[in-house]
């Protein structure tokens, strides 16, 4: 069968990447942070942020994706991302009650974006956790799935050196 | 509340095993920050646990905690609880103690991996999920964690990915343990659908003696998600694909922590959420299961020509007495299912590190290749005949002491429901066990004893880092099996006393009064009585032990005659017709030892050698097999 010769810089879908890469991050930053008071939250949101890898790739292909996103970073982060959330939540043990207790409960008004005190903090934390956990495993599939022959004319080949058993030993 | 402090240690006990994972992964190549790291969370939750055994134990409180204060309102529990009841606490116990004396053993052992950086990571996701689900007082939680727990062992067995064997036996295990996650996700939707709580105290209150045919499918569903992580009957093929690919101080896990999670939710299910046990069928169920899981993975053991495929059959075949002592609704039983719990930890976490030892040091654990090693890895041998000892039953060492619990449980049963099954029950335990110490022979003459291969002659000794982890696990072998009645007054007697004790579980969640004012119907179970009739003296039995052998031995000089000495040829040459040519090498392959029992048991092992072929999808059969079976045994009999 003959090979599909995929022009990952076509312009269409590139400027389309363009135009719907801001929608998606913003998308997914409303609803990390509306989470307390609309549906969604920030698994959701975080998922939704984290498709902006998605559109890089399509639009800019894997080395265009890779370069713009730091996937060492991105795994270190999401450590990052949940200690913060444990942190969050031991903040109801240090103010004397209990495990992910709401010690800020009574800030703000209901309704408001700032309105549920601690909550809002963990469940940004989860946000951020989600963005580049699945941004990560995003990277990490699309890393799989290309080919080396594209990778020939970038030049360097991105590998997955967060394992020390790869390039990097 | 005079504890007002130890009401947090659970739920700190949980976090920092997650705390430390992300930790690890933050420190990165940095190999001390990691290892510092690493044990410091693991001796802080041990700690932490330990500093509960009075408050739980001793004084019999039950701490319940709810997360973010969202205590019950109006009697429906809204929000998630951990409660920790001394069965909780004795699991939770039994699983620090192993995953801290695994953690401490693998910081050297997996020096040898190239890629050990996501080690610790899954290691303590691995042991944080098991902990979560231990002290959980909710369902869905539980779920939540079964999957952390499935999702961290998957990977820690396809830890070592150079090998084609590891991913093989990772993805039989993705999708067996993914049939039981649904299950017990199933069985979870069900209950909340029925009940619209979570909480397993105020289950346990609503749900028995209300049970319809949506609930008896909930009971199925649960009763077979748990058995699928605790690898019984059969989906034990994979738990065997799983041991012998895994490094050595995951198998502990797998083995002596994963699988008790298995056990622990068959207990909360059918003790405490349905409260079945009291059925006549539902301890048939449970015994028939036991014992055919006992005694089909110990035949199995028997024909392994791998070190850690064997001993993960052996893991099975315990697994099974637990389950059949658990089965028998009886205080004694209960008390002899827990004890061989925690003693199949201790046991099999030890036989699992000094095959880890071996691996280490020789870089197989290929029974044929192996030989000899006691003259090169001492210390390692004795460890291993602790072990050994231990999971035969051999006085003065754990196994007897537990065993001898179940036995006599088991025909205290057959005595008090006059019936012959349980009789034969007892003789399937103790055929077991002596099929055990004969598979034992047979790794100790294969590996320890016997020739040693010249490739071996520069073997060294196990470094100390590995070796103390594995006296700790050999002392504590001695002492919990040499002091059986502290044991029972301390670990045992409470967490049995917690089993029968349903009400008091209720109480302690719901409010006081609550379980009498909900339940309907507490006539499922016997009512608790905590009586243990006659562990056994170890003082006695070493008396006894002495007299024997001074018996034996008086016999055997008494018969002594002299007959001559026996006159060969002169020199070895000449003797090749009496004796044959002296070999240069003949160390008997492990898989001649037992060439008789096979031979015997031909047409049922064939069958068991096409029954573990190898093929996922086979596995799967089986175990949607196992599912329909249960469910249609349900519904029959409940």
């Amino acid at each position: 069968m003959k090979k599909k010769n995929w022009k990952r810089d076509d312009l269409i879908v590139r400027c389309l990447a363009d135009s719907y890469l801001p929608i998606a991050l913003v998308l997914g930053f409303y609803v990390i942070l509306h989470g307390n008071i609309s549906p969604g939250g920030g698994f959701q949101g975080g998922v939704l942020a984290a498709s902006g890898v998605l559109l890089l790739y399509l639009g800019y292909g894997f080395r265009g994706a890779a370069t713009a996103v730091n996937m060492e970073r991105m795994h270190k982060l999401e450590a990052v991302g949940a200690l913060a959330y444990v942190f969050f939540a031991m903040l109801g043990i240090f103010a004397g009650y209990n495990f992910c207790r709401n010690i800020l409960w009574n800030s703000g008004n209901i309704g408001d974006l700032w309105s549920a005190g601690t909550i809002s903090l963990m469940n940004y934390s989860v946000g951020f956790k989600v963005l580049t956990g699945v941004g990560f495993l995003l990277l990490l599939i699309i890393s799989l799935l290309s080919t080396g022959e594209d990778h020939e004319h970038d030049g360097t080949i991105p590998t997955t050196e967060h394992e020390e058993g790869g390039a990097a030993k | 509340m005079t504890y007002e402090i130890f009401k947090h240690f659970p739920v700190l006990a949980i976090m920092c095993y997650f705390v430390g994972a992300f930790i690890v992964t933050l420190a990165g190549k940095r190999r001390m920050l990691r290892n510092v790291v690493a044990g410091a969370v693991m001796l802080i939750s041990l700690s932490l646990l330990l500093s509960l055994v009075v408050p739980v134990m001793v004084d019999g409180q039950i701490i319940t905690y709810w997360m973010g204060n969202w205590e019950p309102v109006e009697g429906y529990a809204i929000g998630i609880a951990i409660e920790v009841d001394a069965l909780s606490l004795f699991f939770g116990l039994l699983v620090a103690i192993a995953v801290a004396l695994a953690g401490f053993y693998s910081f050297r052992y997996i020096t040898q991996d190239d890629a050990n950086g996501p080690f610790f990571t899954l290691f303590l996701m691995l042991s944080g999920g098991v902990m979560g689900i231990v002290l959980s007082g909710d369902l869905f939680n539980i779920y939540v964690m079964l999957e952390v727990m499935t999702f961290a062992a998957v990977g820690l067995t396809a830890f070592r990915s150079w090998n084609p064997n590891a991913r093989e036996a990772a993805f039989k295990y993705l999708v067996v343990g993914s049939i039981g996650s649904t299950c017990v996700l199933l069985g979870t939707a069900l209950v909340y659908a029925q009940c619209h709580t979570l909480n397993l105290a105020q289950i346990s209150a609503m749900l028995p003696g209300n049970m319809n045919p949506t609930m008896v499918f909930a009971f199925a569903m649960l009763f077979t998600g748990f058995g699928c992580k605790s690898f019984m009957f059969p989906f034990q093929p994979i738990a065997a694909d799983a041991h012998g690919a895994a490094p050595s101080s995951v198998s502990v896990l797998i083995s002596g922590v994963f699988t008790k999670t298995g056990v622990y939710g068959i207990i909360r299910v059918s003790y405490f959420l349905f409260r079945t046990m009291g059925l006549t069928s539902m301890q048939t169920l449970l015994v028939f299961i036991g014992c055919v899981s006992m005694f089909v993975c110990v035949t199995m053991a028997l024909n392994q020509h791998d070190f850690k495929r064997l001993l993960a059959f052996h893991s099975i075949s315990q697994i099974g007495y637990i389950l059949t002592a658990l089965g028998l609704c009886s205080a004694l039983g209960i008390a002899g299912g827990l004890y061989h719990a925690i003693n199949h930890t201790l046991f099999k976490g030890l036989l699992f590190l000094t095959a880890g030892a071996v691996l280490y040091a020789t870089g197989t654990t290929y029974l044929e290749k192996l030989g000899g090693l006691a003259r090169k890895m001492p210390q390692t041998a004795a460890l291993f005949m602790v072990g050994a000892f231990s999971i035969s039953g051999i006085p003065p060492f754990n196994g007897f002491a537990s065993k001898w619990m179940i036995y006599q449980a088991t025909y205290e049963k057959a005595a008090e429901t006059g019936s012959i099954g349980y009789a034969l029950v007892t003789v399937v335990c103790v055929v077991t066990s002596v099929l055990t110490l004969a598979s034992f022979i047979k790794v100790g003459q294969s590996v320890f004893f016997g020739q040693l291969p010249l490739e071996y002659e520069n073997v060294k000794e196990t470094p100390l880092s590995m070796r103390i982890p594995m006296w700790i696990m050999a002392a504590l072998c001695f002492l919990t099996g040499l002091f059986p009645d502290l044991m029972v007054e301390y670990l045992l007697g409470p967490a049995t006393a917690a089993v029968l004790d349903t009400a008091r579980y209720i109480d302690a969640a719901m409010g006081a009064g609550y379980a009498e004012i909900v339940a309907n119907s507490t006539a499922y179970l016997a009512e608790p009585v905590l009586v243990f009739a006659g562990t056994w003296d170890p003082v006695s039995w070493l008396l006894l032990f002495v007299i024997v052998m001074c018996a034996v031995t008086l016999v055997s000089l008494a018969g002594r005659r002299s007959r001559g000495a026996l006159t060969l040829a002169d020199d070895a040459k000449h003797a090749t017709f009496f004796g044959g040519e002296e070999a240069e090498f003949s160390h008997v392959a492990s898989g001649d030892l037992f060439w008789g029992f096979k031979h015997n048991l031909r047409g049922y092992l064939n069958f068991m050698s096409r029954a573990h072929s190898g093929i996922t999808n086979d596995y799967v059969v089986w175990g949607v097999c196992a599912m329909a079976v249960i469910t249609v045994y349900c519904f029959i009999f409940m």
